[in-house]
């Protein structure tokens, strides 16, 4: 026999496969300065202790709410902390989280969306009247009550953010699979018999693999998004942490004595998320073409 | 087309019977005592638990969703005797409940150091303050009345008790007298628009409401006029010209104007207009009771923030829904009609592209909210969003849920009025 | 404006040549077309999926997209060159005095626009016409492509009428300007067979009465031989060969229509008498063409030099084109079986007709609950897809089930399968009972029974590569020790004319035949006493077809499986498959032995669909029957005999009111009509053939 036969795709080819679908980025000038954008603030979360010239908690009573001086790049807050360093931790917490919590919503919701969209009927009903339940509150509103009711803190933002994106997701998952679900080779797998759950994540999850990709690196930036609007609205991190959206919304009360302490945040924060849905769309355009 | 309509509605109904028991559990079920919250760490076990009976929160999680929900004046009234009617109380807009008695005249009554007063107002509005002194025998032989407090609660008074505790709250209004056995608070429910009192001001929450939900309207439909004509102008410019210099142009712009943050932005613009140019106010300082549209330039960066966030957004689904349009066949038929470009552009696709991006720009007024919601707090504006905030920091569970469920109300309602909409843009759905 | 000498075509097409750029750089999609169209004349243009066909009919109109060009040759329109010309001399050109049809009705009308206002704006556009007048005009057009209440469609939009009607209405606004060349790309494909023929007789009146040029494309060889009195076949990119209809159907000088006419079974052929003849390899891919003769790898008569020189397109008889160097030659020799051509023809499995029944079914009903459209209305609705069906599957046999679309034939094979819960009848398969879905059934039995679907496309998982789609079935019905999957999968590939550089692949780099090879070798792979086969083969090309058909005749005389065979195509049904049933609204209108079903005594409705079939053969004739309406709701089925209401021997209110009785002809062909046996036998046989 000529070829060696495996019946299971190497695992090592399957990431290729998908981190080859991730090369197409190259053909878009804008994705790849959103990557740039992205890699940029990775970078700096990763290398944030050699970056940061002081701790993000250090206080010097002496600078208090200062403009940029050689001693501190970017000036210091309201506590006479390094706002330069409390910018550089700040890219670790909110790269930290974002992405946690959008793997747990696309978990959740790829989850209720497979089993609604797959079996359809009164479990579909139920399942989607409760997401548009939840859809049909403002998000900032969701937010609101959840941290109300649970108090700020990490966990619980992520819990937040999972809470109010696993809907969408769930959507989106469900629309994909009452499409992938109409395919023949589901109906194949349908009258072999095989168990509906084989059929749900073996047979149906990986060909909606793409858009559940595409769609969950936009989330990320909308998670950025909103773990910053949390920390401005004071439901984000408990203080000292160093948080974009806190800062901004501490160097606010003082913008007419130092207009720049709100601007480095504020920076930072947009950079980010236009970065990453700057690379997400170009991803999705070029994906498209190709198909 | 009824039948879907109906469905439509019925759904709505069905979301708002779930979110408000959604609302109401998650803010009543929240850690922390409300009594205790109002009271501060200070008071004692004693006042906790008198606020708990005076406030209803002893009562059945269930009986108090029904209460919250439709009221229980109807029921309380048979513990009075005499039926309960609201009326004006000074010059805010507050009101009160009173017992009406046979003749019109407006019953109340406190408690004071020589016992139970009943106070009276007569229909013509003179007051009078008169001892009480008409009990009435319960099964155990006491003495007791059951009447209406100057705090809007139905009361068992027992003869010749007085006062059990007094406290004070932390939120610094002073706690009603404890003199009665028993307290209901008399609520006229949210579906007959009463939320109720706010614990964090003391007052009612629905003229506050009210004048908050003015002003958040006057900013969203300032910003919806701003927002609608140019983003569906630049997004079907964009369509039209797909893959072009133009087309990237404004998707780019865009994409980048609505991945900003509303903080963000709004902070650049406060830098820019008011901080170095100086034409602008940075800040909206008024209380609520003025009205925003007394003061035009207070409006200004709210509005253009709110816009530079939104723009991008509608701007992008008219885009995608316009090249999607443009390419569908029935305009290569129209082509291939011979048809001049403005009139493919204008009767075959415009009607059919903005048919999509309506219903999804209905849907988008949940993120608006959210934006206004940021907005007011970046620039200080009393509207309806800062009110919930201020009101979700003290659990003031009242205000919460009435402006919650106003949210929502809102919300779930413009998603109906999309689904019309789209009924009626789309034949397909209409004469089927 | 009709100036022009008689003898000037219409259109003339010279030496045309049309790329697009695509992200590999140029592709040359049309290459050297040359072609005219006379005055009144119906020009045909047929070649399988990607040919270029349609390439050609867009670059006429200039309608290329934003990607497409013209990068050589003419364009000729009454005399007057249209490449290089403005867009807005075009623009008044196009819908004027050129106008295009195409598939797919529903899609080509604006959804969101009346009927009347698509229409009304042809005519003030190019004629300045008044509102009024143009109105007028429509509704005269309307009445001249004989659709029903003229004035009442106006008013409707699209989705209300039916897809016959709107394909009317689309000719109708073509027709508006009386243009002078009308272009169809595949007008009639979306329809059914029934439909297609009321439209294809309106085209040829049309043509008759307006004097109009028309150049239709098809890939349906049958429907090009009915319309059409001139024939270009095209094949990758060019012009192979352009003659009269009858030279190209009946004397073929080039290799590729001779192949493609082998390829497609003729109403009436069968599988033990004939063959079809499938053409070697595939299509080369435009962007990778050979350097010679574009047929040369595939041609049976290939020479050295094919490969090296492009053959012009040359005039070898009058009136007759070819692009081929040894077309004389070829005309000349009687076409040999090549020896590796002979080795892949199937021999149709020996069947037993006297043989066990594996599958018996009796009253079968499959009813849909569908919600009702009236607000406050509690009566349930249901749509009798499957009503009352009984039917006897023997071991070893080909059972065809025909009928248009929405008759019920897709839902009586998936209750079979199981996809779908009866709502009554009898379902004995083996001894087993069949009758539930096939999440309750035993592994034993769902083993036994195993399909294969329609849409090449999604017959196969795109995730997964060829070795698992085919192991998996093997694995899970435990067909062979695991140790051996591996040599099985490929013993069922190579089966499949597949080998082993397969394994590897997935979905997305085979063809559409490839691809559904796959999908058979899944299918059998657990050695299924009964395999079903959903129109396996309408979505491939003729050659491909071809292919596949004998595939399937070979896995059944070799495994000896028993099959069911659902197609719309009358002619692949009768080469196929040994018995058949016609079905018409959710019931069985006849069966019996496929020879049986195709000469008389007919049902009334097997009748008028055999008279509908568009044979590839001019010299056919075929009675004239047409069904008049549409076929009614399944909601709320005609009472008495389901076709009375378009039935054009209807003796009377028996019809309306009485279930009609099976009439036993023998043989097991059984008819469903209240027409006695003897009426129906005297019927003339619908298809004749002069020699």
């Amino acid at each position: 026999m000529a070829g060696q036969l495996s019946l299971e795709t190497p695992k090592t080819k399957r990431t290729k496969k998908t981190l080859g679908g991730l090369l197409v980025i190259r053909d878009s000038r804008v994705g790849m300065v959103g990557l740039t954008l992205v890699t940029f603030w990775v970078l700096v979360a990763i290398f944030a202790p050699l970056i940061a010239p002081y701790s993000p908690l250090a206080q010097d009573s002496s600078a208090i709410n200062q403009g940029p001086s050689a001693q501190y790049p970017l000036g210091t807050d309201t506590m006479g902390r390094d706002v330069l360093s409390r910018l550089v931790h700040g890219s670790r917490t909110i790269l930290l989280l974002a992405p946690l919590s959008v793997i747990c919503a696309v978990i959740v919701g790829a989850f209720l969306g497979l089993v609604g969209g797959y079996f359809g009927g009164i479990v579909d009903e139920v399942v989607m009247r409760l997401l548009d339940a939840i859809m049909a509150f403002p998000t900032i509103l969701l937010y609101l009550i959840i941290i109300s009711a649970i108090g700020p803190s990490a966990l619980n933002v992520v819990i937040a953010i999972t809470f109010v994106g696993a809907p969408g997701v769930a959507r989106l998952v469900r629309s994909l699979t009452l499409d992938i679900r109409t395919r023949d080779y589901i109906r194949a797998a349908e009258t072999r018999g095989e168990h509906p759950f084989f059929i749900m994540f073996r047979e149906i999850l990986p060909n909606a693999r793409g858009p559940i990709i595409i769609d969950s690196m936009l989330r990320v930036g909308y998670a950025i998004f909103s773990i910053g609007t949390l920390g401005f609205l004071g439901l984000g991190l408990p203080p000292p942490t160093p948080d974009w959206g806190g800062m901004i919304s501490e160097a606010r009360k003082y913008i007419w004595t130092n207009p720049l302490g709100v601007l480095w945040p504020a920076l930072a924060i947009s950079s980010l998320v236009v970065g990453l849905n700057l690379f997400a769309d170009g991803l999705r355009e070029e994906s498209t073409r190709y198909q | 087309m009824s039948r879907f309509i109906a469905r439509r509605l019925g759904f709505m109904l069905l979301t708002m019977v779930i979110v408000s028991l959604a609302v109401f559990l998650i803010s009543e079920a929240a850690p922390g005592d409300v009594a205790r919250h109002i009271l501060g760490q200070f008071a004692t076990p004693a006042q906790v638990e008198l606020l708990r009976d005076q406030m209803g929160l002893d009562q059945p999680l269930l009986i108090r969703y029904r209460d919250w929900l439709i009221g229980n004046d109807w029921k309380l009234r048979r513990l009075v005797g005499m039926p309960l009617v609201q009326k004006p109380v000074g010059d805010r807009g507050e009101i009160g409940w009173y017992a009406q008695a046979a003749d019109g005249t407006l019953l109340q009554w406190k408690m004071r150091k020589e016992g139970l007063a009943e106070l009276r107002t007569a229909p013509d509005g003179t007051k009078e303050e008169v001892p009480f002194d008409n009990w009435v025998e319960d099964e155990d032989g006491n003495s007791v009345h059951w009447g209406v407090d100057t705090a809007n609660h139905v009361v068992l008074w027992v003869r010749d008790q007085v006062a059990r505790e007094t406290g004070v709250a932390s939120a610094g209004r002073a706690m009603t007298e404890a003199s009665g056995e028993q307290y209901f608070p008399i609520r006229k429910g949210l579906l007959r628009g009463d939320p109720g009192i706010s614990q964090r001001t003391g007052r009612a929450v629905g003229p506050t409401l009210m004048r908050r939900v003015r002003n958040s309207f006057t900013l969203a439909i300032l910003a919806f006029a701003v927002i609608m004509p140019v983003a569906l102008v630049l997004g079907v410019l964009a369509g039209l010209k797909e893959g072009r210099a133009t087309d990237r142009a404004i998707s780019v712009m865009s994409l980048v104007t609505t991945s900003i943050p509303e903080f963000a932005s709004g902070v650049f613009l406060i830098l820019v207009f008011s901080f170095w140019l100086k034409i602008l106010p940075g800040a909206a300082v008024f209380t609520s009771d003025v009205a925003p549209w007394k003061d035009p330039k207070l409006l200004v960066l709210p509005v253009l923030t709110l816009t530079l966030v939104e723009v991008g957004y509608v701007a992008r689904m008219t885009r995608a829904s316009m090249v999607e349009v443009m390419n569908a066949p029935y305009i290569r038929t129209a082509y291939l009609k011979g048809l001049p470009y403005r009139r493919i552009v204008f009767t075959h696709a415009l009607r059919n592209a903005l048919m999509a991006p309506i219903t999804v720009i209905m849907l988008h007024v949940n993120w608006l909210v959210g934006g206004i919601v940021v907005v007011e707090s970046v620039f200080g504006y009393p509207g309806l969003g800062l009110y919930l905030l201020d009101s979700a920091m003290f659990k003031d569970v009242n205000a919460i849920e009435a402006g919650a469920m106003l949210m929502v109300a809102l919300a779930v309602g413009t998603q109906l009025l999309a689904d019309v909409l789209y009924t009626f843009l789309n034949p397909r759905i209409r004469y089927t | 404006m009709d100036d022009h000498r008689p003898s000037t075509p219409i259109l003339d097409v010279r030496e045309l040549a049309i790329s697009y750029k695509t992200r590999r750089g140029q592709v040359p999609a049309v290459r050297d077309v040359t072609f005219d169209i006379l005055r009144g004349e119906a020009h045909g243009i047929v070649g399988e999926s990607g040919c270029g066909k349609s390439t050609v009919a867009f670059g006429i109109v200039s309608f290329l997209g934003r990607n497409g060009r013209i990068v050589g040759g003419r364009i000729l329109f009454q005399g007057q060159e249209l490449v290089g010309r403005s867009e807005e001399e075009l623009r008044r050109i196009r819908g004027d005095r050129i106008a295009m049809v195409y598939q797919d009705p529903m899609q080509a009308l604006n959804p969101s626009m009346r009927l009347g206002d698509q229409m009304t704006e042809v005519l003030t556009t190019h004629r300045g016409l008044k509102l009024e007048a143009a109105r007028e005009r429509c509704l005269e057009m309307l009445d001249r492509v004989y659709m029903p209440d003229p004035a009442n469609v106006m008013q409707r939009y699209p989705h209300q009428i039916s897809g016959g009607q709107q394909q009317r209405v689309v000719i109708a606004i073509a027709l508006l300007n009386d243009p002078a060349l009308l272009i169809m790309d595949e007008p009639t494909t979306a329809l059914d067979v029934t439909v297609e023929a009321a439209v294809l007789d309106l085209i040829a009146e049309l043509q008759r009465t307006f004097d109009t040029a028309i150049m239709y494309i098809s890939h349906n060889l049958g429907v090009v031989a009915r319309v059409s009195s001139k024939v270009g076949v095209m094949y990758a990119g060019e012009m192979v060969e352009r003659a009269v209809v009858e030279r190209i159907f009946i004397r073929p000088f080039h290799p590729y229509t001779q192949g493609l006419i082998r390829c497609v079974p003729r109403l009436g052929m069968d599988k033990r008498s004939s063959h079809l003849y499938p053409i070697r390899g595939r299509v080369p891919s435009p962007s990778n063409l050979p350097p010679g003769c574009i047929f040369e790898p595939r041609c049976d008569y290939a020479r050295a030099d094919c490969s090296q020189k492009k053959p012009p397109l040359r005039e070898i008889e009058p009136g007759h084109w070819v692009r081929c160097f040894h077309a004389e030659e070829i005309a000349q020799t009687e076409w040999q079986v090549p020896a590796d051509l002979a080795e892949q023809l199937a021999r149709p499995a020996g069947y037993d007709p006297n043989a066990e029944p594996i599958l018996r079914i009796t009253g079968a009903r499959t009813y849909y609950r569908v919600p009702s459209k009236k607000l406050l209305t509690r009566k349930k609705l249901y749509v009798k897809a499957v009503d009352d069906v009984s039917l006897e599957v023997r071991k070893g046999q080909a059972l065809g089930i025909v009928g248009e679309s929405g008759c019920g034939k897709s839902t009586l094979v998936k209750t079979i399968i199981g996809m779908e819960k009866p709502t009554g009848g009898q379902f004995d398969f083996m001894g087993m009972d069949v009758s539930v879905p096939v999440s309750k059934r035993d592994l034993a039995l769902i083993r036994e029974l195993q399909m294969v679907f329609q849409n090449p496309d999604s017959t196969l998982n795109p995730s997964f590569t060829v070795a698992n789609q085919i192991a998996r079935p093997l694995i899970r019905f435990k067909t062979v020790p695991r140790d051996q999957v591996e040599s099985q999968v490929l013993r069922l590939l190579q089966m499949m004319k597949l080998d082993e550089r397969y394994l590897d692949r997935l979905p997305r780099q085979l063809s559409g035949g490839e691809k559904q090879r796959v999908g058979i070798a899944r299918a059998i792979a657990g050695q299924p006493e009964l395999v079903l086969c959903d129109e396996p083969v309408s979505a491939l090309d003729v050659s491909v077809q071809a292919a596949v058909l004998n595939l399937l005749m070979e896995i059944q005389a070799e495994l000896g499986s028993t099959m069911i065979f659902i197609a719309h195509d009358l002619s692949v049904v009768r080469f196929f498959c040994d018995h058949i049933a016609v079905m018409y609204l959710g019931q069985i209108a006849e069966v019996g032995p496929a020879e049986a079903i195709y000469a008389p005594p007919y049902h009334p409705y097997t009748e008028a669909l055999l008279s509908a079939v568009p044979i590839p053969d001019p010299r056919a004739e075929q009675k004239h029957i047409r069904l008049s309406g549409t076929v009614p709701s399944a909601l709320n089925p005609p009472t008495g005999c389901r076709f009375n209401t378009r039935c054009p021997r209807k003796i009377g209110t028996i019809c309306e009111t009485e279930v009609p009785p099976w009439r036993e002809e023998g043989h097991g062909h059984r008819i469903f009509c209240h027409l006695p046996l003897d009426v129906l036998c005297k019927m003339d046989a619908v298809v004749t053939v002069n020699q």
